[in-house]
């Protein structure tokens, strides 16, 4: 079912129903967007639970000038960075001790190159992580990570670049110390 | 520096997710709006109502102060403790003794008691000799005899 007949359900009266539709279209790659940059599969739980409460809650004002897809994405990703942020004022680092927890987690089946990898972008600032994931896992065009991120193509491009420097000098110090 | 990015091989996700969580996703969520629309539809708590407890706590202590007060009461032991009554005793003594006295009762007390006093005759009579003159004990003589 296309983003329009879900939206065309909801606006008929089928609301439930329409957002069960969207809840089942959009789950899985909400859930690996949020999990890459939590890392834990619990909190991607309750960050992925409030993005779609939140989805309800303003799908009635939902006026169609965004794809549903984008506007997902970005309810997503500012869950995922208040996330973040308040997990940075507890005293951890946005993700750091998440990332050391890695290679016991038993939701993590990564090799060392995977491992090193991820804690590098943990190290990132939670809003490049975010460019550095859309970007390089999930492959997403810069003009759609704008309008999910709601900044100038350039801008995310830059910010792409020295994400993605910081990523390879991190990884490969992490590994040249192992051998 | 060589660029380990570009292996795409380790952008393959490595991360796994319990079995069956995304097939119980949904109703999860769903189970959990229920909850809180039902939270949200529900009304407000009056105020009396989040107050109760306070207010019954508060009442029971008025009661057994009543209580306690009622018996003392009835029994006349109201204000009668130990130290009530020591410092009633004192303060009652000491305004007893503390009375007010004016000068002139205190000499007229004093001449009353000074008359009253016995005096045996030879000290008189050695007190008229060397104190006064003779016009003096004339003048006396007179005053007590003669009239």
């Amino acid at each position: 079912m296309t983003d329009q007949e879900i939206l065309k359900l909801y606006r008929e009266g089928g609301r439930e129903e329409a957002f069960r539709l969207l809840v089942q279209t959009y789950k899985e790659r909400l859930y690996w967007h949020i999990r890459r940059m939590v890392l834990d599969h619990d909190d991607t739980d309750d960050c992925l639970q409030n993005t779609f409460l939140k989805a309800w809650r303003s799908l009635a004002n939902f006026r169609g000038d965004a794809q549903l897809y984008t506007w997902l994405y970005r309810i997503a990703t500012n869950e995922t960075l208040t996330f973040l942020a308040r997990q940075q004022t507890r005293g951890e680092y946005a993700g750091l001790d998440a990332a050391d927890r890695l290679p016991t987690d038993p939701w993590f089946d990564g090799d060392e190159v995977q491992t090193a990898l991820h804690k590098a972008i943990a190290k990132l600032p939670p809003k490049q992580k975010a460019v550095f994931n859309l970007r390089y896992f999930e492959e997403m065009p810069y003009e759609k990570i704008a309008d999910v991120l709601e900044t100038s193509e350039g801008a995310l491009k830059a910010s792409y670049h020295h994400a993605y420097e910081k990523v390879k000098t991190w990884m490969k110090e992490a590994l040249d110390a192992k051998y | 520096m060589k660029d380990i990015l570009s292996n795409r091989g380790q952008a393959d996700n490595p991360f796994r997710m319990p079995e069956g969580y995304l097939d119980s996703f949904e109703d999860r969520l769903m189970a959990r709006l229920a909850a809180e629309e039902t939270e949200a539809t529900q009304p407000k708590r009056p105020v009396w109502r989040i107050l109760k407890p306070a207010l019954t706590l508060a009442a029971m202590f008025a009661l057994i102060f009543g209580m306690g007060y009622g018996v003392l009461s009835l029994t006349h032991t109201l204000g009668r403790g130990i130290g009530t009554t020591t410092s009633d005793t004192y303060a009652t003594a000491e305004e007893e003794m503390i009375r007010p006295v004016s000068l002139i009762n205190y000499y007229q007390t004093a001449e009353s008691e000074e008359e009253s006093a016995d005096l045996d005759e030879e000290t008189l009579l050695n007190y008229l000799a060397t104190e006064l003159s003779f016009a003096d004990l004339a003048e006396i003589y007179a005053q007590t005899y003669q009239k």
